[in-house]
């Protein structure tokens, strides 16, 4: 119920809010349309009206005013024109001026017209069989022969159909129209006499729709083939005669009850009342090859063996004088002065609006966050707030790492890196967010970085998130990702420093991402001016790793899985980086006090052993890069 | 060709004369000497050739169109009245109608099969002869005539680009402009600019292969009928809202020929309200009830005065919200809507399959002298709900009004 409600409100509200849209769209468009008919309209429709059938524009009245201003700058136009041209004309000669501004439209117009014309000779052209090879382009005399031909052709092929329509021509064969017709309408014909609902008529394509055949249902009751609740419906509709007194017609425009229609056709085909209901009809699976072929409309029910399909039915109802038709008819008819036919189109009634109700997103199961290179959130939008609990505006300039559960902190910082280096969208692990009421709620992002295409720097992150709520569902997969994560932490420990204590991690977490941003802005000092860092020994090592490490990634990329030798020795270039990153003096001793996690290490011998790996590092990159540098040569 | 040259000389003098007068300000400002009389001799010469030359090209092109035009299968009258665009308009269409029918043809020969069958077959039966008889009556092209009478609406072929090529010839009754005026044309110069998108997608045909090919739309589309039913002067265009329904048709040979079958009708809220299986309401325009008339209570046992002031949408089901949402959508922009089917509850739980037709109306009723409905009025929607079915599932509660219903009775 309350579901209900809110869906409903919101929706409605939707639906007020894109009408206000469109109301302003509208005038913009109006607006638009009347500034364009000041530019090209006018002449055009001047052209539209000499040639006969009268396209209507949208915007008429606001044409007119223009129309004169354009005038009036061709004027001045042509008056410069004629005036430098020929100099000594005298006060007298206004009147030919005037002439001269008339005919300058008259050219555009008459231009207008040939385009038109030779868009038109085009389109002809491309429809002809015999103007097909179009190697060169035809002229307009020699397509409009091809066309007589290609007429001709035709109509010889379709002779047998026009000679049937002879006492009045029209575009279509009757076949034809009636063929498109039931194609279009999707339904059948039917005609039902009122008092026995003997089914007088009903055309062929009823076996498309309800698989019977048109005999079997010729001459049987309606009512054996409708569903047992409708009959009383549809007896309703035949009951109710045309002269019903109290027949309510309502205008649709206005409201007001209107007088039924006057008859259009002549007395013997004299219509009656209309009609519009729905009812349903039973649909025979005798034969299983139209199994499946229409879908079972859920409102159906199974009854026997038959399924049941809505049908749309409007009519009329007609009377036939008995006299006219059926002389040598039963007794019954005799009696009756005349025959009383509801006389319909059913319709399969379309069931199209409830196909997609699968998607039906009463709450918001994603948002879109912004973050800078450090994963700072730049943006957050609206919908955030509903599953993070937190306003954009509280989340905003804090750090993602902030709110990350801590063991997912490695995943994550592992795929800022690939982020920042790829071009291609990242999809992480399921991960745990914190909300503002302590809790975490599961997401799963997909990231990707905006590169600006003139600096060549990536300037920020964005990332789409999915609720993927349910522990149940994602217990699988975090407890997957844990165990990656471990492994991976067996050897990336160095990698972040502030995680090794559990206290400090949300006061270091922002750092995370600094780090790791600043990772990426020496790559481009690297890139950018390969010597400036060139000055102390440590500094070419470093720059060295960094180089290589760049190139790593996407040598992994490449081999797709690397040796295990090589993932350490990636690991701990990392921790090169991620440690000596912030610095970048390229001054060791600054480098171990200044690292940010390294005063938060419960003992020194963790800290010895991350300078130790540092250390390791560096004789393993300068040996890398010395082979590197080896390779080169060759 | 004797003839000719001396006609040229004729109309040469004829221009040159021409030409003297109005060039007399000219030569005289200038004050030219002979070779340039000379030379203009020449040049008229030259033109009157060209003119001769433009003269016959046109006669001949006009032949043409003339015998382009009787190869159209129009009527008479029509065709005296139709000029070079419009000739070349109705032969593409007609070409393009012929290729498209020529692939139905192919591929629904059973059809035809069955009409020959027809004939056949209901001589054998004696009752069925009779029954033939009745209809037989009715010529093929009265048949047309009462499908499309019975249809209330036209018949719109169109192409996948928005060309109608074919529209069948009552469309008159409904836009107020003959076939042989619309056919050709683009669907977007007579539609409203804002149902263009709508448009558009539902004219999208490819990659939805496998998709429904089903159309169902409503549009508003020029109409230069007047209130009273007249054709009107067609800059005073009104939108008329038409309810297009029908089916794609995909041409997997030829993609040129693949068309959207339609059939539009004015929306059908002018029908009669008898069914004990209809009924009807008012709305306000956030779809809150206002109205609702007594056949609800036998229909989905809520009394009229406690719907009233309730959102139309706290009774349907929610999974039809979104069917919901459009038809107020469309009520909004368009001011007539079908709403297609949806699921609306019963009190005593369950719920029934129904589909509303409605339209927005002005709410205070517009005395006789102004029949126009003034557009600051308060609105109102007026809902006419069609129940399709019987009650599906009445045990199941959806809402708290049938919880209600349950355990307080």
């Amino acid at each position: 119920m309350h579901h209900t409600t809110t869906a409903g409100v919101s929706t409605c509200s939707a639906a007020l809010r894109s009408l206000h849209r469109e109301r302003r769209f509208q005038s913009a468009g109006m607006s638009t349309g009347g500034s364009d008919s000041t530019v090209d309209k006018p002449a055009d429709r001047a052209a539209e009206e000499e040639e006969g059938p009268i396209q209507a524009e949208s915007t008429m009245p606001s044409v007119e005013l223009p129309r004169k201003r354009k005038g009036e700058v061709e004027e001045r136009q042509s008056l410069n024109f004629n005036l430098e041209d020929d100099l000594s004309r005298s006060e007298g000669e206004d009147q030919q001026v005037k002439m001269k501004c008339f005919r300058e439209p008259h050219r555009q117009i008459e231009k207008r017209r040939r385009d038109k014309m030779n868009n038109l000779i085009d389109e002809l052209s491309a429809m002809i069989p015999a103007c097909q090879p179009r190697a060169r382009k035809l002229d307009k005399l020699t397509v409009l022969r091809k066309a007589v031909q290609h007429l001709k052709a035709l109509k010889a092929g379709a002779s047998g159909a026009f000679a049937d329509a002879k006492h009045k021509p029209s575009i279509l064969p009757h076949d034809d129209l009636r063929h498109l017709l039931l194609r279009a309408a999707d339904g059948f014909l039917l005609v039902v006499r009122c008092d026995r609902a003997k089914i007088l008529f009903i055309s062929e394509s009823v076996s498309k729709i309800l698989n019977f055949s048109k005999l079997e249902l010729t001459g049987q009751s309606l009512f054996d083939f409708i569903h047992p609740k409708d009959i009383h419906k549809v007896k309703e509709q035949f009951s109710s005669s045309e002269m019903l007194p109290q027949q309510r017609l309502v205008d649709a425009s206005t409201g007001l009850q209107v007088q039924a229609e006057a008859p259009v056709r002549p007395s013997h085909l004299a219509t009656g009342a209309r009609r519009s209901f729905f009812c349903r009809m039973k649909h025979s699976r005798v034969t299983g090859k139209h199994e499946g072929k229409h879908s079972l409309p859920a409102a159906s029910k199974k009854k026997e063996t038959y399924r049941y399909c809505t049908l749309h039915c409007t009519g009329y109802m007609r009377t036939w004088p008995s006299g006219q038709l059926d002389p040598e008819g039963d007794a019954a008819d005799k009696e009756t002065p005349s025959l009383n036919c509801l006389v319909t189109v059913c319709r399969l009634h379309p069931n199209v609006s409830h196909q997609p109700p699968k998607d039906v997103n009463v709450k918001a199961t994603e948002f879109v966050t912004r973050c800078a290179i450090d994963g700072k959130f730049t943006f957050v939008d609206q919908q955030a707030t509903t599953v993070i609990g937190y306003l954009p505006q509280e989340v905003l300039g804090t750090s993602c790492y902030e709110y990350f559960h801590q063991d997912d902190l490695q995943h994550m910082a592992g795929k800022h890196r690939q982020v920042l280096r790829s071009k291609e969208k990242i999809e992480t692990q399921c991960y745990k967010f914190r909300t503002k009421h302590g809790s975490y709620v599961t997401l799963q992002s997909q990231w990707f970085s905006f590169t600006n295409p003139w600096t060549k720097e990536v300037e920020f992150i964005v990332s789409s998130n999915r609720v993927i709520s349910g522990p149940g569902h994602t217990k699988d997969e975090s407890e997957a990702g844990s165990s990656k994560s471990t492994q991976d932490e067996a050897q990336q420990l160095p990698d972040i420093p502030g995680l090794s204590t559990g206290v400090g991690t949300m006061i270091y977490a922002g750092s995370i991402g600094t780090q790791i941003a600043n990772e990426l802005s020496d790559t481009y000092r690297a890139n950018s001016s390969p010597s400036s860092g060139a000055s102390s020994p440590f500094g070419s090592v470093q720059e060295k790793c960094l180089l290589t490490s760049r190139s790593t990634p996407s040598r992994e990329e490449e081999a797709g899985s690397s040796s295990t030798s090589q993932s350490q020795a990636d690991s701990s270039k990392e921790a090169a980086e991620s440690s000596g990153a912030p610095e970048s003096r390229g001054d060791l001793s600054q480098l171990d006090l200044d690292v940010p996690g390294l005063s938060s290490f419960s003992s020194d011998e963790a800290a010895m052993a991350v300078i130790m790996s540092l250390l390791e590092t560096d004789v393993n990159m300068s040996q890398s890069g010395d082979f590197e540098d080896l390779h080169w040569p060759f | 060709m004797q003839e000719e040259r001396g006609d040229t000389h004729w109309s040469q003098a004829i221009s040159s004369v021409l030409q003297g007068n109005l060039c007399w300000h000219h030569r005289h400002a200038a004050s030219r000497g002979t070779p340039q009389d000379a030379m203009t001799a020449d040049k008229e010469k030259r033109r009157a050739i060209s003119r001769e030359a433009a003269r016959r090209r046109r006669r001949v092109e006009s032949d043409v169109f003339g015998d382009l035009s009787r190869l159209l299968p129009l009527q008479p009258s029509v065709r005296a009245h139709l000029d070079k665009p419009s000739v070349i308009r109705l032969t593409l269409s007609y070409i393009r109608l012929q290729t498209l029918l020529k692939e139905t043809a192919g591929s629904h020969e059973e059809l035809g099969h069955g009409a020959r069958y027809r004939h056949g077959g209901e001589a054998q039966d004696g009752c069925l002869f009779e029954l033939g008889k009745e209809t037989e009556g009715l010529d093929p092209l009265d048949e047309n005539s009462m499908y499309l009478k019975i249809l209330e609406g036209f018949l719109m072929v169109l192409s996948t680009l928005g060309d109608m090529i074919f529209l069948s010839d009552n469309v008159s009754k409904y836009m107020g402009l003959s076939q042989t005026e619309l056919m050709g044309h683009n669907i977007f110069e007579y539609t409203h600019p804002c149902d263009h998108e709508e448009i558009r997608h539902n004219l999208r045909l490819t990659a939805e292969l496998g998709c429904s090919q089903k159309r169902d739309f409503v549009v508003r589309i020029k109409s230069a009928l007047t209130h009273r039913g007249r054709v009107g002067n067609l800059k005073s265009t009104t939108w008329k809202v038409l309810h297009c329904q029908g089916r794609v048709k995909l041409c997997a040979a030829s993609s040129s020929v693949s068309c959207v079958l339609l059939t539009c009708r004015p929306l059908p809220l002018s029908h009669t309200l008898l069914s004990t299986h209809t009924f009807t309401s008012q709305h306000s325009m956030d779809m809150r009830f206002t109205y609702c008339d007594q056949r609800v209570t036998s229909l989905l046992g809520y009394r009229p005065e406690e719907l009233l002031g309730r959102s139309i949408y706290d009774l349907c089901h929610t999974l039809d919200t979104s069917c919901l949402n459009k038809n107020h959508l469309n009520l909004c922009l368009k001011s007539q809507s079908v709403s297609g089917r949806y699921r609306m509850l019963v009190r005593s739980g369950g719920y029934v399959w129904v589909e509303s037709h409605s339209a927005v109306i002005p709410g205070v009723q517009p005395s006789r002298s102004r029949p126009r409905p003034n557009p600051s009025q308060p609105l109102c929607i007026l809902c006419v709900t069609y129940i399709l079915s019987g009650v599906e599932e009445p045990s199941l509660q959806l809402s708290l009004d049938q919880t209600f219903q349950r355990y307080l009775r």
